[in-house]
């Protein structure tokens, strides 16, 4: 059941859309032979009142009004608690999740939110619950860090940091009294004033136990992820077009290819020549040249956006799919349902 | 706004802190200040928007008086044992730099403490008039201006906790340390910054210098009714949209402080001619 399941990940930079785009895709794609679950990261709040989601939780619960769908809202210390249970053994899980270390790397390291997304996926794909998921990534440079987020984490687990502090050999937790006896230690735990390394080092060795069974989950992960149709959704402005080509240029380490880039707020191509013509139907000379003024200040946004697409387009070969800028972003059900109405290319992918 | 000596800009991804940064910058070069922009991030945003291709950690000049650089976490943290610490000069700095690298990258604080020791080194060193930041994003920045408190926690004693009381008061201090929030009038920037206002109000870790609202449009100036009434076409289309606009933007603006406003600016293209076009504006108000 579970190779069925129809993954969309809906990545991109922060505050282009992406939660409203994701929440209206899986609207479209749900039904009653279509059991369909949108993963939300940090939704805006009447967005989150449009899904009846109220607290973060990574159980879907359904949505009001749509059949077929559900929402979650993601949970990323719950699904980090869920990792140490399941990967590591029980005494250690203990361990680690009262460990202040432990919640610091978890509140911080920039992929640890991210690796929460990704495996809160997984187990949804592995789950055999749903036909189609759609997945809404964390906020992130450019939605790189939810493809990086497994391998990083193995290796930040791995222990590039406990290979220093403890040599190539994975030492017992004897060791631990005997490494701090190399020099540079003392001196490290002069500065700091305390014996901050070794409850470090200790934290680590903990962590590590956790690798083996870590790094095989990761690369189930990364097949769930290569397996998924995914979306890059963008504005035209210059700084997210920006971290969309530096997307392009850093997803081929991954092995995933987008299979289509959306404009969101995205101005109709034609207002760019309207501008140039007179207007004649407006008799109003005063609304006459207002409107007149607006629509040239517009129409040279449009040129721009259209410039700054096919310079994605051209040099990365992918569907280019644009979504019309609305003055208020779509909140409600039935708003949401017809965002994405006439998008030319967007059932191709759901 | 520019009679601190420094100035953390920071607001949500997205609503062109590093533009605003890169502006102030400008302005206050061309006031015959010695200013240095640096950037905490490495990102490429506060570069693009000075117009040169990269940042380095040694700053470098982009016009009369303008200095920009990045924050480089293995070098900040070399700088930061070596000049700060004393370390005795005998000492294998870089195993010493490798073991505390280590810890950077798991103990709560001391990556941040390091990375935004930087800037305030360079407040210290007394080069610079003006040292601009063009700081992490309000999500992350919360856990960089607790990070002296968090290291004081952490290690009661020693030169580091020394080292981070000593940012601390800097930082909180009023005469010199300052925080510009920026944001654009929409649910989630607003939402975020009023809720990072309070946040820093009652944590007192740095005082809030100013919040400006970016991307603001100018209302067309007649009636959303008369547009409507127009034909059909694009010259109604597109008014209809700038008035829609216009009023959801002043329902996010009513809720923020009446800060200066940065206009919607139609027709750039790159994040220098933005930059360019922010300082002239900012002129007006810093």
């Amino acid at each position: 059941m579970s190779a069925d399941t129809q993954t969309i990940i809906v990545t991109g930079a922060g505050g282009v859309g992406k939660t409203t785009i994701s929440a209206a895709m899986a609207m479209r794609m749900a039904g009653p032979d279509r059991r369909t679950v949108v993963m939300t990261v940090d939704p805006a709040r009447r967005l989150a009142d449009a899904l009846d989601l109220h607290e973060l939780s990574n159980e879907p619960s359904p949505v009001p009004g749509v059949d077929g769908l559900w929402a979650s809202t993601l949970d990323a210390s719950a699904s980090w608690e869920g990792v140490v249970h399941r990967y590591s053994d029980p005494e250690v899980a203990d361990r680690l999740l009262t460990n202040h270390y432990f919640r610091a790397i978890a509140d911080r390291f920039p992929a640890a939110q991210a690796f929460a997304a990704t495996e809160t996926m997984s187990t949804m794909i592995e789950s055999g619950r749903w036909d189609a998921i759609v997945v809404d990534t964390p906020p992130s440079a450019g939605g790189l860090d939810f493809f990086l987020a497994p391998s990083q984490t193995v290796d930040l687990i791995g222990g590039k940091l406990l290979h220093w502090l403890t040599g190539a050999q994975l030492p017992g937790r004897r060791f631990l009294y005997r490494f701090t006896g190399r020099p540079i230690l003392k001196i490290a735990d002069t500065i700091l004033g305390g014996a901050l390394l070794e409850d470090v080092a200790e934290f680590l060795l903990d962590l590590r136990t956790m690798y083996d069974r870590l790094a095989a989950r990761a690369a189930t992960i990364q097949r769930h992820q290569r397996r998924a149709t995914t979306v890059v959704v963008t504005t035209a402005d210059p700084a997210p077009v920006a971290e969309v080509l530096r997307f392009f240029e850093e997803l081929t380490d991954v092995s995933v290819e987008p299979s289509g880039v959306l404009l969101n707020r995205a101005l109709p191509v034609g207002w760019a020549d309207a501008a140039r013509r007179p207007i004649r139907n407006i008799p109003d000379a005063d609304v006459r040249a207002t409107l007149k003024e607006n629509l040239t200040r517009w129409g040279g946004e449009a040129r721009r956006q259209a410039s700054a697409m096919e310079g994605i387009a051209g040099r990365y070969g992918v569907p280019l799919l644009t979504v019309p800028w609305v003055a208020e972003p779509p909140t409600a059900v039935e708003n949401l349902t017809q965002l994405l109405d006439g998008v030319a290319g967007l059932d191709d992918l759901l | 706004m520019l009679d601190r000596r420094l100035l953390f800009v920071s607001g949500k991804g997205g609503v062109g802190k590093s533009a605003v940064a890169a502006a102030l910058g400008i302005v206050a070069a061309r006031r015959g200040k010695r200013v240095l922009a640096i950037s905490m991030t490495d990102r490429a945003g506060l570069a693009a928007h000075l117009g040169v291709p990269k940042l380095t950690y040694d700053p470098l000049q982009v016009r009369p008086g303008l200095y920009a650089a990045v924050v480089d976490r293995s070098r900040a943290l070399d700088e930061y044992l070596g000049l700060q610490l004393h370390v005795v000069r005998s000492l294998p700095t870089r195993q010493l730099s490798n073991a505390l690298s280590v810890l950077a990258d798991t103990a709560p604080g001391i990556r941040e403490i390091v990375t935004m020791g930087k800037p305030i080194f360079e407040v210290w060193r007394e080069e610079w008039d003006l040292v601009i930041v063009d700081a992490p994003a309000l999500g992350q920045l919360q856990s960089y201006l607790a990070a002296p408190q968090t290291i004081t926690g952490l290690v009661p004693t020693g030169a580091v906790q020394e080292q981070a009381a000593r940012l601390e008061s800097t930082l909180s201090d009023p005469s010199t340390s300052g925080l510009l929030l920026v944001t654009i009038p929409e649910e989630l920037a607003v939402l975020e910054t009023r809720e990072a206002i309070v946040h820093i109000d009652s944590h007192r870790q740095i005082v809030i210098a100013g919040v400006i609202a970016n991307r603001v449009l100018e209302p067309l100036g007649i009636a959303t009714a008369t547009v409507a009434a127009v034909p059909d076409g694009p010259p109604r289309a597109a008014g209809l949209l700038h008035a829609g606009l216009v009023e959801a933007q002043s329902t996010w603006l009513n809720s923020i402080p009446d800060d200066p406003r940065l206009p919607f600016l139609f027709g750039f293209h790159t994040p220098g001619e933005v930059a360019e076009r922010l300082a002239e504006l900012c002129e007006e108000f810093v």
